[in-house]
């Protein structure tokens, strides 16, 4: 039971955190292409607006280990 | 004289943070170990892992327990190793956990333990290469002439980095500075300790929450202690919005204190687990197919394993230079925020423009 819900725990974090970061791949790219010369900028925009999403995810995926390795049951 | 005796102290700080480590102790099981232990690789130990042809493998590392007996008088165990804990006191060794003697039982474990050592190896190189540097340029070379040599030009573009693009880009320009030597210390200490980690061997100690937490602890103190009074004006009081408003805003801005360092915590640690784990399982395919369809499949599946380990060895130095950075530019916003200075000019202009 525990696997289970790790496994789909883990494919939902999946899921949000890519839908996530896609959306701000496609801004930066956006962005980058309207105005090459913010490029630098956008880009340290970019990496700190991923990491917070990624950490969130990571959150998830901790969470998902340790049902997977069945710690706390 | 004070500058001095604060970066001892920040010295200090760093490398006197412990990790916790009550329950492992390993060493006494008799057992052998499992061919893939994945939790055993990631998990903090009481002995520093070497080379297998020294000393079986392992270097057992100090035990310094406090623990209070039954008549709850607090006592002060220390051995050179779980084993020798063990053996002179009456420590008793059950299910691989320590427990006292007579019915008492642990307060607090201030055991040295493999990460902890790692911890204060990055640390350490961190200091000595910064204070090396230093000296160099107290002589004039780098600063009068042109860095010489590959680690001085390597130290200055981090230096400069970090300077620029993380401390004065966040902070204000005239406090920016005083926290250039905390944010470099940050920097090079997490990039050391997850290098460290891809040492065949080694452990990484920014695997460890305790390790993670330690230093989103020390950002959070530093963060707490640089606000200004309308950093907690914006935390208690929220300027412009209706009273009731503030009710809900108040207990979130609280929450939201406490927040950031959790995060910065889980994020370093997650990422570096996430990578050990993802190596060891991609590794440990080798073995499943081998069970699964005899040596021909173990054989057969290690070509790609290998390869794929590689790529993600080399995935992984990008990510630890990467979660470093994260660390210490966010350790930067949180303190650029709560060290801001408010000029009001937006309030002046409404003023003048509704009227």
């Amino acid at each position: 039971m525990g696997l289970l819900a790790a496994g789909i725990g883990a494919g939902i974090v999946a899921l949000g955190a890519g839908i996530g970061i896609g959306m701000i791949g496609k801004g930066a790219t956006e962005s980058i292409a309207r105005q090459p010369e913010a490029s630098g900028d956008i880009r340290g925009a970019m990496i700190l607006t991923a990491a917070f999403i990624e950490g969130v995810a990571l959150l998830g995926m901790v969470i998902c280990i340790l049902l997977a390795l069945g710690i706390g049951s | 004289m004070i500058q001095t005796l604060r970066r001892v102290f920040l010295t200090i700080l760093f490398l006197s943070a412990s990790t916790p480590n009550i329950f492992a102790s390993d060493a006494a099981s008799g057992d052998e170990e499992p061919i893939l232990d994945v939790m055993g690789t990631v998990a903090d130990h009481d002995y520093f892992k070497v080379p297998g042809f020294i000393n079986g493998g392992k270097i057992y590392l100090p035990r310094l327990i406090l623990w209070e007996d039954a008549s709850g008088a607090k006592r002060f165990s220390a051995a050179l190793s779980t084993h020798s804990l063990i053996e002179n006191s009456e420590f008793n060794d059950v299910d691989h956990l320590l427990v006292p003697p007579q019915g008492g039982h642990l307060l607090i474990d201030f055991s040295i333990t493999s990460h902890l050592v790692y911890f204060w190896m990055g640390m350490i190189l961190a200091v000595w290469l910064t204070v090396s540097m230093s000296k160099r340029y107290q002589k004039g070379i780098g600063s009068q002439v042109e860095p010489q040599g590959v680690l001085q030009n390597i130290f200055e573009i981090l230096f400069v980095f970090i300077r620029d693009d993380v401390a004065r880009a966040n902070i204000d320009d005239h406090k920016a500075d005083k926290y250039v030597p905390y944010f470099f210390t940050m920097f090079m200490g997490i990039a050391f300790m997850n290098l460290f980690g891809l040492f065949p061997w080694a452990a990484t100690a920014t695997a460890d929450l305790t390790v993670t937490a330690t230093l989103a602890v020390m950002t959070f103190f530093v963060t707490q202690f640089s606000g200004t009074k309308d950093y907690w004006g914006h935390i208690f009081w929220f300027p412009g919005v209706p009273t009731w408003v503030r009710a809900i805003l108040t207990p979130v801005e609280i929450l939201g204190v406490f927040t950031k360092p959790f995060a910065l915590a889980i994020r370093l640690f997650a990422n570096m687990l996430s990578g050990k784990i993802m190596i060891i399982a991609i590794l440990g395919l080798i073995f499943i197919f081998a069970d699964l369809f005899g040596p021909i499949g173990g054989y057969g599946i290690s070509v790609v394993s290998v390869a794929l380990t590689v790529v993600l060895y080399a995935l992984k130095v990008f990510v630890g230079l990467l979660q470093a950075y994260i660390f210490t530019l966010l350790s930067a916003v949180f303190i650029g925020m709560a060290a801001e200075d408010h000029n009001h000019s937006e309030e002046h202009y409404h003023a003048e423009h509704s009227a």
